[in-house]
């Protein structure tokens, strides 16, 4: 198989990983879009250092936050308001409103954390342990674990504030 | 909703996005062939155009500058020329300093400190222009009236006295703007960067 066809292979399958990075950095789907183009052009620019590397999702989470990080928005919004038309692609059949409102508190929260917390949290939410998060992030894993506690409370109390 | 919550929603989110694929093979390929202008790219255009317009002038006060006979013209000639030069060359290469953060290689803290660095030397650079833009005006204002119109200005400035206070008003207010804008930045850049180098 040829570099583009890999390429084109491995993008299709982190299509998800992408998705969900794209929108815990940007506000709207103009942005995302934005954000989501800059990633693999990104990831297609180091294709061939990640070759020689062994972990190909340390890899893509690198690049893609890294990149995620120097995009500046063109404008700050307030409220951080989160689209429908962000959160989902499209409404399969396992859909629910219910499961809909749910992900966009989950942004909304996402969004009021600090650019380093924000990363954090993602990595947590996608599963990640506490070595593999400080593997991508260059924190050691013990401050790893401290950060992501004090995230923990902060949302904690975001989230005892909104019910 | 409890933090668990968060994760099982997250969790879900996953599920369903791997039964949407929506980007085609086709449209990979566009994304990895195209470079498509982010924001810095267009910052950096307009800022390109900026430096040659500064060139120009530059080049064309080199050409003139015999005209400046004493040596108070020819010393705002030269802080003139100064200004065109420098400035731009700097900022132009902070943007490109910004545009080469090595994505690829560095892990995500030390992008976060290199990053906002950069940008706080960007925005620094961009609120020192503006300040200077005020003496700038000082300088080349005799230069270009005694180029274009033989006109002394030290000696005979009372036809050209309404113009410094009129732009001195428009650059403080646009000096105040900008400001406000980069004291905003940088607030928020500083405590990121303790937080992280500290």
């Amino acid at each position: 198989m040829n570099k583009e066809a890999d390429f084109v292979k491995l993008i299709r399958a982190n299509e998800g990983i992408l998705f969900k990075i794209t929108t815990v950095y940007t506000d709207n789907s103009a942005d995302q879009q934005d954000l989501y183009q800059d990633i693999v052009y990104q990831l297609w620019k180091s294709f061939d250092s990640f070759r020689n590397e062994s972990k190909i999702s340390t890899w893509m989470y690198r690049v893609a936050m890294n990149t995620a990080l120097t995009q500046i928005r063109s404008k700050k919004r307030t409220g951080h308001s989160v689209s429908i038309e962000k959160t989902v692609l499209k409404q399969t059949d396992s859909y629910e409103a219910q499961w809909e409102t749910r992900l966009q508190l989950l942004y909304k929260h996402i969004h009021r954390l600090n650019v380093l917390e924000k990363g954090l949290m993602l990595l947590l939410l996608e599963g990640k342990k506490y070595d593999e998060i400080a593997e991508i992030t260059g924190l050691s894993p013990s401050n790893v674990g401290t950060r992501i506690s004090r995230i923990k409370q902060k949302l904690k109390l975001q989230l005892t504030k909104t019910d | 909703m409890e933090l668990e919550e968060l994760q099982a929603t997250w969790a879900q989110m996953s599920t369903e996005l791997e039964h949407q694929k929506i980007i085609t093979n086709e449209i990979i390929l566009q994304m990895t062939q195209q470079r498509y202008t982010n924001k810095f790219s267009k910052i950096t255009f307009y800022e390109s155009i900026g430096a040659f317009i500064c060139l120009i002038m530059a080049a064309y006060i080199i050409v003139n500058f015999a005209s400046l006979t004493t040596w108070y013209l020819q010393l705002s000639g030269i802080l003139s020329l100064a200004f065109l030069v420098i400035l731009p060359i700097l900022v132009l290469r902070a943007l490109k300093r910004i545009q080469n953060l090595g994505v690829k290689d560095a892990n995500y803290s030390d992008m976060i400190i290199r990053f906002t660095k950069a940008k706080k030397h960007l925005l620094f650079l961009q609120r020192l222009g503006m300040y200077l833009t005020f003496l700038f005006f000082l300088t080349v204002m005799p230069v270009f009236n005694m180029i274009l119109k033989g006109n002394d200005i030290f000696l005979n400035y009372q036809a050209s006295l309404w113009y410094i206070p009129v732009v001195g008003v428009f650059l403080f207010f646009l000096g105040r703007w900008g400001y406000g804008c980069y004291k905003g930045i940088t607030n928020s850049a500083e405590t990121i960067l303790k937080e992280l180098e500290g």
